[in-house]
């Protein structure tokens, strides 16, 4: 549910439907195609980095597809499920409190974990802090055409919707809070809430196994919340234990 | 102003001992002590300016030309990455706070404590501590993504009305150090004042002679002017050592605060004052040994029982420190948590292991095998040799906290080891800087509290006449 | 003549219905003489801030997906997914999504070029060469190798359809040699052996449709439908629809593979069977079925010595009875063969073994058994990409001067071709090597001339859907951008012409014949031609009156389906009747391990120069931006080789040399090697990264033509060398940070 966080002296202002978005991820049919990384990393200007910094550990994707080893004893060898792992948009997010500029903040009428380019500073005690390890930094200027003039023309693709970001700067999974807010503007200039299965996430709309949905929590008809509803004996969060409250749902694979 | 003065570190003295060989107790006139103070401050060898001009150029090189590079290009010249965003220049700016709380401990515990043997080396340690806090405030804007925007870390007025978040702990670190560093120049400059008249008087001309003069506020050395000093100081002394634990207790919240297995643990506060002291002790050794070795008359002022006694002090703090070694083993163990014994099993047993058994060595084993032992303790360059060890070991401490283990987290996909890149070159800047410093500051003010010396061996020399206490020193002027 | 209508203007007379989606009608062959505006002058019914979705097919495969790009102001921002289109519903695989940094890929060509055989066509710093013909100058290029066209020679790939179909109409009627395609992707697919087994079975020589979607058990012989095999986007599809698609079961999944790839990571069993042996083991598996069942047994299986084969074959024969009685117990299994498997020396045989398989449980032609795909629409015939054997037979052609004039589309042979067939060499028999390839790739550096071909983003055309729905589908692409121009002005970055357009140009200078073979004004009044049979045509995905009408919903939808199923149930013969024999697969080179070529699930066989797939986390190792080596981890250990270091492999057909990876999940006497990676052009984000496994593979083909590629004995040399690999996965996290002694 969306909380209030009674911040003093500001206005708290309604601004349209509100709507708490959230994800079912279901591992059984995660197939590890990485057609979700490719969908987000086109939709959302996430820079290359090339072979060396990619290897070091600086790859700028906001999703990943992670998998470790049950058994690696030959021949009974097993992999563990696929699991896609992005930002979770935590009701109690780690990362907002540490940041000293207030560069990552609490969205209130979309429950999501907001990260302010512009306001970022680059202390990057959030990246350190975030338990899933899904913020990525942008360790040099990877997308400035000074310095990689070969970008001028690939930079064509770019979306004009989302910030590109320079150095110096955190930056994470938005659940594409661009397509939200189109779907918010559009839903709000017709007078009405937005429909389930309305718009959806670039991976979500990518994913050919039809693995990640995207919808609203707060709506109990929602594609997501009857996923959850029927798949119940499989439904964890990430690192539960720690109580972040994310709002991703995974569905165990394998079982 | 006579004071009553406590009994020396070591009280019995030996009628065969020649009392003489300790400070307290081998006054000399006090006329003649400032100029001995005045001729090392102006007696420079070639040696001497060959060091600056080198530790000059490395400054400027690592620190002008590289930190340019790092800024324009971006923290990626640098060795961090996910999931080990902060890497060395974090463990450059707990390093050096933790050198700047021997200053404080020195001046400030020690003076409290009434510890007489402090009293030579007060300003030499309360320059290291100023020293120390300019290297960490630059450490700290060296690890930021855009430092060029780092005043919005400051509370400062601004157009789109925002504080920043107190709710952060590198917000409180930021006013933590900040307090720090101005409590602790004050506290420097309050006892520098009288020894700054000093230079001031025997200065002829020129643009020193205007710095004393401004600086030395018109001290006379009135009764009236001592007393409102002695009052300052005091609240100074006392008000400060809060000020040293919190500060060192805050940053070490930044970790602890942190959700980090291995981070996330309350022992943290204790944990790095302690290994503040640790440190700190060690690199005052150093500094006591450099100073002795290399400025004119220094080894009237500093002599085998100060080093006794700071010996003592190192051996002491590594006992303490010894407990949060074991701590380390302990907490894993009953505690339980997965993440937890792996983040000390990678210390232990991971690729960096090797870090992990040095530090074990240099900062146990050095300061229980060399420290028990009376004349060694009393031996310069021996403590120096041991403190360069110590601070070695605490170096790979903080080391292992951060980029080793910053490693382990919760996703073991992400584990990678950190490689420091520019940090080498800048960490080395960092160093010489501090060295420049101080050498610079060796030039310009007065290493040694003349003034506090002389009160020390006033103290000593009173006798009890009837019921009076009689100086048996005479006030030479 | 006609007049020429700049596309604003026709545009203009569409109806533009919904807000967010565009279409492109037409008024007639007239309205087709598109004029390339830049996008300073955009079409009036664009708003500024609001995008248009132009609906189209991907050409990064074979597959024919369907796609929607969403524009804004004449630049394409992102590939998003055509719901209705039958093959992926709408759905995208990844390198789909980066299809656009192909469209905007700083090294294409730029404009036709007359050229020196091994020039390159651009430099370093990304700098591509400059074109030195116009465009005219090129068509009477193209019209000369037109004229006397017994000896010449068309080699295309396997997208786009239309032009196929356009070539085969040329040639057909002037006399060339009918056109070959060919892909790499079809050589590792085993495309001539999956065919050739349909035929023997089914009397049609179609691809099979596995209907995984609907089967309850599937189990796996080598095919990696996961990732590049067929029609990934569907398969994936069809994979999560048997495990979660019936609320009442969970679909069970057996992958029979040396190496555990991504696909078989998803099975609930992996069984690393030796390469080669996957025909036995299915004759091993229907003769427990048909024991279990009880009744007759089967011809089939009646010869298979289950002792010999089991201990022959190391395999625990409690595994192959539980898998048996799993197939026993099923509603629905299946039994699919492909990839590896089918590029072995046994490969037809081992499909028709499998096929035995499917026999027994009965499936042919069942919803969750074997289908035949069905024809598109507007097919008469199947036709498959040319097998290995069939590029061989071009190959000695080139040699023995019996091709003058190449003509070279939509694939590159060079690289796609092991060495070992020789087509480099042959191409110096060649007099004319004409190129219409869109990046300068290696078969473009060796011809004599580049004429570049628009993009597929950039251009018209149709694709037949050969497999992957059960719906007969033509997929339709339009241009989505009229082009690619430079940044701070209207001039056109990238100076390209359909190879379509160019070659009806060409055919009205070559003379009469070729005139008369290609009467169309250009290349959209002849796809126009190839749908005018569709219109009026009951349960399709649309209708309409006329052609114009049809075409503009052609356009706008993304093409043309019918709306039912239009699997046929194959009249199969008796498989089960006959004496099946596997024979022992056979092996090339006297090397110690089985070398395993697979292509990679990211870049495919054509994604090395699109810089977002190279940085795709392979899904198995998580390596990206080069080529590795699986090995297992005993035999490293035993060989004393670390990771990363780089050891040299070495067959009969070749060496290379590339980065070790331990990898648990591989037989320990087999490695493996993705292909997508060592090119030696193909824009500066492909050229010299990494190593082509292809290199290795010998001249080997099985019975349907296919290539052995799978059939490769190969043995290692340590270099002493390191070059460590990018993973995205840490190393210390996934495999333990603990030194073994």
């Amino acid at each position: 549910m969306a909380t209030e966080l009674g911040m003093p002296g500001t206005n708290q202002v309604e601004e349209g439907p509100v709507g708490v978005w959230g994800m079912v991820i279901d591992q059984d049919l995660c197939t590890g195609c990485q057609a979700c990384v490719a969908a987000c990393s086109m939709e959302n200007n996430v820079a290359v980095v090339g072979e060396e910094d990619a290897g070091y550990g600086r790859y700028m994707h906001w999703i990943r597809i992670e998998r470790l080893w049950e058994s690696t004893e030959y021949p009974k060898v097993k992999m563990t499920p696929f699991q896609p792992m992005l930002c979770q948009h935590c009701h109690n997010a780690p990362c907002e409190p540490v940041c000293p500029v207030y560069a990552s903040v609490h969205s209130l009428s979309q429950d999501l974990n907001l990260q302010v380019y512009n306001r970022c500073v680059g202390t990057r005690y959030c990246g350190n802090n975030c338990p899933y390890q899904v913020r990525s930094f942008n360790w040099l200027d990877y997308q400035d055409e000074r310095i990689h003039p070969e970008l001028v023309t690939l930079h064509n693709h770019m979306n004009p919707d989302v910030t590109v970001r320079r150095r110096g700067v955190m930056e994470k999974c938005t659940f594409c809070i661009q397509r939200i807010h189109k779907a918010e503007d559009k839903a709000k200039s017709e007078g009405r809430e937005i429909e389930d299965g309305e718009f959806t996430t670039a991976c979500a709309a990518a994913c050919p196994a039809n693995a990640i949905t995207f919808g609203r929590l707060d709506d109990p008809e929602s594609e997501i919340n009857q996923r959850a509803e029927a798949n119940q004996s499989r439904a964890y969060h990430a690192l539960e234990e720690i109580r972040t409250m994310p709002r991703i749902t995974y569905l165990k694979g394998g079982v | 102003m006579a004071t009553v003065a406590q009994p020396l570190a070591s009280p019995d003295i030996d009628e065969h001992e020649d009392p003489r060989q300790f400070l307290m107790h081998d006054p000399l006139p006090r006329g003649q002590m400032n100029d001995m103070v005045m001729e090392s401050m102006h007696t420079t060898s070639p040696i001497f300016w060959v060091v600056v001009i080198a530790l000059v150029l490395i400054v400027l090189f690592t620190l002008g030309y590289e930190w340019y590079v790092l800024i324009m290009q971006g923290q990626g010249r640098a060795g961090v990455t996910r999931p080990d965003y902060w890497g060395v220049f974090l463990v450059n700016t707990v390093f050096w706070i933790g050198i700047s709380h021997a200053g404080t401990f020195i001046s400030a515990i020690l003076r409290v404590l009434k510890v007489e043997s402090r009293r030579p080396f007060t300003r030499a340690a309360e320059l290291m501590t100023t020293f120390g806090l300019v290297q960490a405030g630059l450490s700290i804007f060296m690890h930021l993504g855009r430092v060029w925007l780092v005043y919005w870390m400051f509370p400062l007025p601004n157009q789109r009305t925002i504080w920043p978040d107190f709710h952060s702990p590198l917000m409180w670190d930021l006013m933590a150090i900040t307090t720090y560093l101005l409590c602790s120049t004050m506290y420097l400059f309050l006892p520098l004042i009288p020894d700054l008249a000093m230079a001031r008087d025997r200065t002829q001309g020129g643009w020193l002679k205007h710095f004393y003069k401004i600086l030395a506020l018109g001290f006379r050395g009135t009764e009236g002017e001592w007393k409102n000093l002695t009052t300052a100081m005091n609240i100074f002394a006392f008000a400060i050592i809060p000020v040293m634990f919190s500060v060192h207790t805050i940053v070490s919240w930044d970790f602890a605060m942190a959700t980090r297995p291995g981070w996330n643990s309350t022992v943290f506060g204790p944990y790095f004052v302690v290994g503040a002291l640790h440190s700190g002790m060690a690199a005052v050794a150093i500094v006591l040994f450099l100073l002795r070795s290399t400025m004119l008359h220094y080894k009237y002022f500093i002599r085998a029982e100060h080093f006794n006694t700071i010996g003592m002090l190192m051996l002491l703090v590594s006992m303490a420190w010894a407990y949060f070694y074991f701590n380390d083993y302990l907490v894993p163990w009953y505690g339980g948590d997965v993440w937890d014994k792996l983040f000390q099993e990678y210390a232990e047993k991971g690729p960096k292991a090797y870090l992990w058994y040095t530090m074990l060595i240099c900062n146990i084993a050095v300061p229980w095998l060399l420290l028990w032992n009376k004349k060694w303790r009393e031996t310069p360059w021996l403590l120096a040799i041991a403190g360069i060890l110590i601070n070695v070991g605490m170096y790979l401490e903080r080391y292992i906290i951060i980029p080793v283990g910053v490693t382990i987290n919760r996703m073991p996909f992400t584990w990678r080891q950190y490689e420091p890149r520019i940090e080498i070159p800048m960490t080395i800047g960092t160093f010489a800087l501090f060295l420049l410093l101080y050498m610079l500051a060796s030039r310009v003010i007065p290493l040694i509290p003349v003034w506090e010396v002389q009160e020390g061996q006033e103290a000593h020399m009173l006798r009890k006449v009837g019921k009076a206490h009689v100086s048996t020193l005479s006030d030479l002027e | 003549m006609s007049e020429k209508i700049s596309r604003r203007d026709f545009l203009k007379l569409a109806s533009v219905g919904a807000a967010t989606t565009a279409v492109l009608t037409g008024c007639g062959p007239a309205s087709r003489y598109v004029q390339r505006e830049p996008y300073s002058k955009m079409p009036e019914y664009t708003y500024n801030g609001l995008s248009t979705y132009y609906a189209t097919t991907c050409r990064e495969c074979a597959a024919g997906c369907g796609i929607i790009v969403r524009t804004m102001q004449g630049r394409a921002l992102k590939v998003e997914e055509n719901p209705n289109h039958p093959v992926n519903r709408g759905k995208t695989c990844a390198r789909g999504q980066v299809a656009l940094e192909g469209l905007y890929n700083p090294n294409r060509v730029r404009g036709p070029i007359q050229h020196t055989r091994g020039e390159a066509l651009y430099n370093a710093e990304f700098e591509n060469a400059e074109p030195n013909l116009t465009w005219d100058e090129a068509i009477q290029v193209v019209a000369d190798a037109l004229v006397s066209p017994e000896r010449t020679a068309f080699l295309m790939g396997t997208a786009s359809d239309h032009l196929f179909d356009l070539v085969s109409d040329l040639a057909a009627d002037t006399g060339a040699p009918a056109p070959i395609r060919f892909s790499a992707g079809s050589l590792f697919d085993g495309q001539a052996t999956l065919s050739r087994v349909a035929e023997d079975l089914f009397g049609q020589p179609a691809l099979p449709f596995f209907d995984i979607g609907n089967s309850d058990l599937v189990l796996s012989f080598g095919a990696n439908f996961l990732e590049t095999w067929l029609s990934p986007v569907a398969y994936n599809r069809a994979y999560a629809q048997m495990r979660r698609g019936n609320p009442d079961r969970r679909g069970y999944f057996i992958q029979f593979e040396p190496r555990m790839s991504q696909t078989a990571a998803k099975a609930d069993e992996w069984v690393p069977i030796q390469p080669g042996t996957e025909g036995q083991v299915a004759l091993v598996i229907g003769r427990l079925v048909a024991e279990a069942k009880g009744g007759d047994m089967p011809l089939a299986f009646a010869n298979v010595d289950l002792e010999a084969i089991t201990s022959e074959l190391g395999i625990d024969r409690e595994i192959l009875e539980n898998i048996a009685q799993h197939v026993v117990d099923a509603e629905s299994p299946i039994a699919i063969p492909g990839g590896a498997v089918l590029g072995q020396s046994n490969g037809l045989q081992t499909a028709q073994a499998v096929m035995a398989l499917n026999a027994l449980s009965n499936n042919f032609g069942k919803a969750g058994g074997v289908l035949l795909s069905p024809l598109a629409p507007n097919q008469d015939a199947y036709h498959r990409p040319a097998s290995a054997q069939e590029m061989a037979d071009l190959i000695r052609r080139m040699n023995s001067g019996d091709v003058t004039k190449l003509l070279i589309h939509g694939v590159n042979p060079i690289f796609e071709l092991p060495k070992s067939l020789g087509f480099a060499e042959a191409l110096a028999n060649v007099g004319t090597v004409i190129s219409f390839a869109t990046f300068a790739d290696e078969t473009a550096v060796a011809a004599d001339y580049v004429f570049p071909d628009r993009h597929g983003l950039e251009s018209w055309g149709y694709q037949q859907v050969a497999t992957g729905t059960s719906q007969s589908a033509l997929s339709g692409s339009q241009p989505v951008v009229t082009g690619v121009y430079q940044r701070d002005s209207s001039e056109i970055l990238y100076n390209a012409r359909s190879t379509a357009d160019i070659l009806i140009s060409a055919a009205k200078l070559a003379g009469e014949t070729a005139a008369q073979a290609l009467p169309y004004n250009d290349e959209v009044e002849y796809i126009q031609s190839k749908l005018t049979n569709l219109v009026g045509q009951a349960d399709g995905s649309f209708t309409a009156p006329e052609i114009n009408s049809f075409s503009a919903h052609f356009q706008q939808n993304g093409g043309w389906w019918r709306n039912t199923a239009d699997l046929e149930a194959p009249a199969a013969v008796d498989v089960l009747g006959s004496d099946l024999q596997v024979q022992a697969a056979e092996f090339a080179g006297e090397g110690e391990f089985f070398f395993l070529p697979f292509v990679s699930p990211t870049l495919g066989e054509a994604g090395a120069n699109k810089p977002w797939l190279q940085e795709l986390a392979d899904p198995t190792t998580t390596v990206m931006w080069n080529t590795w080596v699986e090995i297992n981890p005993e035999t490293a250990h035993e060989l004393e080789i670390e990771d990363d270091d780089v050891i040299r492999i070495v067959s009969e057909a070749g060496t290379v040399e590339a980065s070790v990876y331990k990898y648990p999940g591989i037989r320990p006497d087999t490695i493996a090697m993705p292909f997508g990676q060592g090119h030696t052009a193909y824009g500066i984000y492909a050229q010299g990264r990494g190593v082509n496994p292809a290199d290795l593979i010998g001249e080997h083909f099985n019975e349907a033509g296919d290539l052995v590629f799978a059939g490769m004995k190969v043995n290692i040399e340590k270099t002493g060398k390191k070059r460590e690999l990018a993973r995205m996965e840490g190393k210390l996290g996934v495999y333990g940070f603990i030194e073994e002694k």
